[in-house]
């Protein structure tokens, strides 16, 4: 080693350092999505992509104009609405009994965490093997025990597919839920409970002046977080349903994805992808302004 | 004399019960996929079903895991002789092992090496990069994924691993990022600046200081990265054309398109892209929790 050699002055490291992923996030993320904005301004067909034109906002009123886009968006709200309320009760439920102690909690930690890693692909396919209508094992249970006198055809009648798609949401993320929650809950100071006891608060006043004030920041974080990304999810649905039946379990994901691989039309499939990204924005400076991202900054 | 508490010992078997029993709603999708894999076809349909198999057979895993892809090169073309999907498990193994493994070792480089700029450097545009990975870190795959195969067309990568490389690498980079910049700047710098007063290098703080003591991040960082690289389907089904190159996710979901549909080999492929995510989920558990609380998480 020459100690003394001129070597990379601080500045020159630190810049050398953050290079790579300047040069991948212009490459990678901030290329694609100006190539997405520019796309919605044009129309344009991977077959035919000599013919590409400059159509203005064209994609923007057809999409407006057409019923499926609204049919999707709500749709998508209600899924999304749905799936977040339960995902939360669910997921502080689970997350209250697992901040037990109790021995051998850790398993039941562990197995409960399980479905967030299962990739969405396999939860597709178990979930038409065991709702399958003929030969499934949850209608022949529900018919057994007689709870039902017919099948139910879980995934070919509209209400009972957006159910399934909900619940398959639900089963997947509710761990999330559980994860995160659990985490703020062992911080909780257990001085604040005893104080509690000591004014003879009873478990459930204790839960809601002790613990549900512990847990506000941390849920309405998971709530902005879950929200962003159940609207826009495209796996979950596609997979189960494939948008059906008709067009029953459509989100904007699924009607962007259509437009752009079944009818050919990038430029409409693109503009849908604008929309979701102002939705986007707006849900992140709601998320920026709950976390106070901001003040966080200046502190350290 | 011990007095026995019969009210807490009430509620702690409450507890058990109720805990076992969410437990088993919650496993049961994958239990019920288990046990079907392990079924002969005749005990598949049979009523009333039953959870634990009769006769346990590794058939179906054989057929998956034995099945070699049946198509070969003729003077520079892929001649298809029939083969069916199962005959290509363990191709799309091993392409999902590879592009998981590449998009997790490109954002975890790149990541780590920013983050430490980010936190220990001062220059223009510092604070703008953390809000710009989390915005990155939101947007839906639906979005990247078509300007992004405009963009592989260009560069004649499509239907080749690079392709889902780069492009996982859009979504796992961004949180990474994030990750990576909360847990460095809780890394006091205290102890780098003790070395570097030592007369060490700043790489070899890097090294020797730095790394170790980020480990515990960089290692929650790559489990994520895995696991959204190994679960993806719309990226694989985009960017893909040949039987040979596909991935596990979009290679299985090819089962269906068959008149009938063989569903021991498809619970036994469950099974089979579930347990590399499993035993990395259980050897590293704990780092998985760590990554939750730095508030870099992907779903």
């Amino acid at each position: 080693m020459f100690r003394n050699a001129p070597v990379l002055s601080d500045r020159a490291v630190g810049i050398l350092f953050i290079l790579p992923f300047v040069g991948t996030a212009v490459l990678f993320m901030i290329y694609p999505i100006a190539e997405a904005i520019r796309l919605s301004f044009f129309s344009y067909n991977p077959l035919r992509p000599d013919s590409s034109a400059f159509v203005g906002l064209d994609n923007f009123r057809r999409i407006f104009a057409d019923p499926l886009f609204w049919e999707s968006f709500s749709q998508a709200t209600i899924w999304t609405l749905t799936s977040i309320a339960l995902q939360t009760l669910l997921g502080m439920s689970i997350a209250l009994l697992l901040n037990q102690a109790l021995r051998g909690i850790s398993i039941f930690r562990g197995l409960l965490l399980f479905p967030y890693i299962v990739p969405t692909v396999v939860i597709a396919l178990i979930w038409r093997w065991i709702f399958n209508p003929e030969i499934g094992v949850i209608n022949h249970a529900l018919l057994s025990v007689g709870i039902i006198s017919e099948p139910i055809y879980w995934l070919s009648t509209p209400s009972m597919a957006m159910a399934s798609t909900i619940m398959l949401n639900v089963w997947k993320y509710t761990p999330f839920v559980v994860i995160t929650v659990l985490a703020r809950l062992q911080s909780v100071p257990l001085e604040l409970y005893d104080a509690a006891k000591v004014d003879g608060a009873g478990p459930l006043r204790r839960f809601m002046d002790v613990t549900l004030p512990q847990l506000k920041e941390v849920l309405i974080v998971i709530i902005v977080f879950r929200t962003i990304w159940t609207f826009n999810k495209f796996e979950e649905i596609y997979l189960l349903t494939k948008g059906g039946p008709g067009t029953s379990t459509f989100n904007l994901a699924v009607y962007s994805y259509e437009q752009s691989i079944a009818s050919l039309k990038l430029g409409v499939g693109a503009a849908t992808g604008v929309v979701m990204m102002v939705i986007l924005l707006v849900g992140s400076i709601v998320y920026l302004r709950v976390s106070g991202f901001g003040k966080e900054e200046k502190s350290s | 004399m011990r007095r026995y508490d019969y009210g807490q010992m009430l509620r702690t078997g409450f507890s058990y019960l109720v805990l076992s029993t969410v437990t088993f709603v919650m496993c049961f999708p994958l239990i019920w996929a288990l046990s079907t894999s392990l079924k002969p076809k005749d005990e598949i349909f049979a009523t009333p079903p039953t959870l634990i198999p009769h006769t346990v057979t590794l058939e179906n895993y054989e057929a998956l895991v034995t099945g070699r892809p049946q198509y070969f090169q003729s003077g520079g073309q892929s001649v298809d002789t029939g083969a069916t999907p199962a005959q290509f498990f363990t191709r799309w193994f091993a392409n999902s092992v590879i592009v998981a493994f590449g998009a997790t070792l490109i954002s975890i480089v790149v990541s780590t090496l920013a983050a430490y700029s980010l936190t220990r450097f001062s220059y223009w545009g510092r604070n703008i990069v953390p809000y710009f990975s989390l915005l990155g870190y939101m947007v839906p795959s639906i979005i990247f994924v078509f300007p992004l195969f405009l963009i592989l067309v260009r560069l004649e990568l499509t239907d080749t691993l690079w392709s889902l490389i780069l492009g996982y690498v859009c979504i796992t980079l961004p949180f990474c990022m994030w990750l990576m910049w909360a847990f460095m700047r809780s890394i006091p710098i205290e102890i780098e600046e003790a070395a570097l007063i030592d007369g060490a290098s700043r790489l070899q703080v890097f090294r020797q200081v730095v790394l170790p003591t980020a480990m515990p991040g960089i290692i929650a960082a790559a489990i994520f990265s895995m696991i959204v690289s190994w679960n993806d389907y719309l990226f694989g089904r985009v960017f893909m054309n040949s039987l040979d190159n596909l991935t596990l996710t979009v290679g299985v979901m090819l089962f269906f398109e068959g008149t009938h549909v063989d569903w021991g080999l498809l619970m036994a492929a469950s099974v089979l892209m579930t347990v590399p995510m499993a035993v990395l989920f259980m050897a590293l558990q704990r780092h998985l929790v760590a990554g939750f609380g730095a508030g870099a998480v992907k779903g």
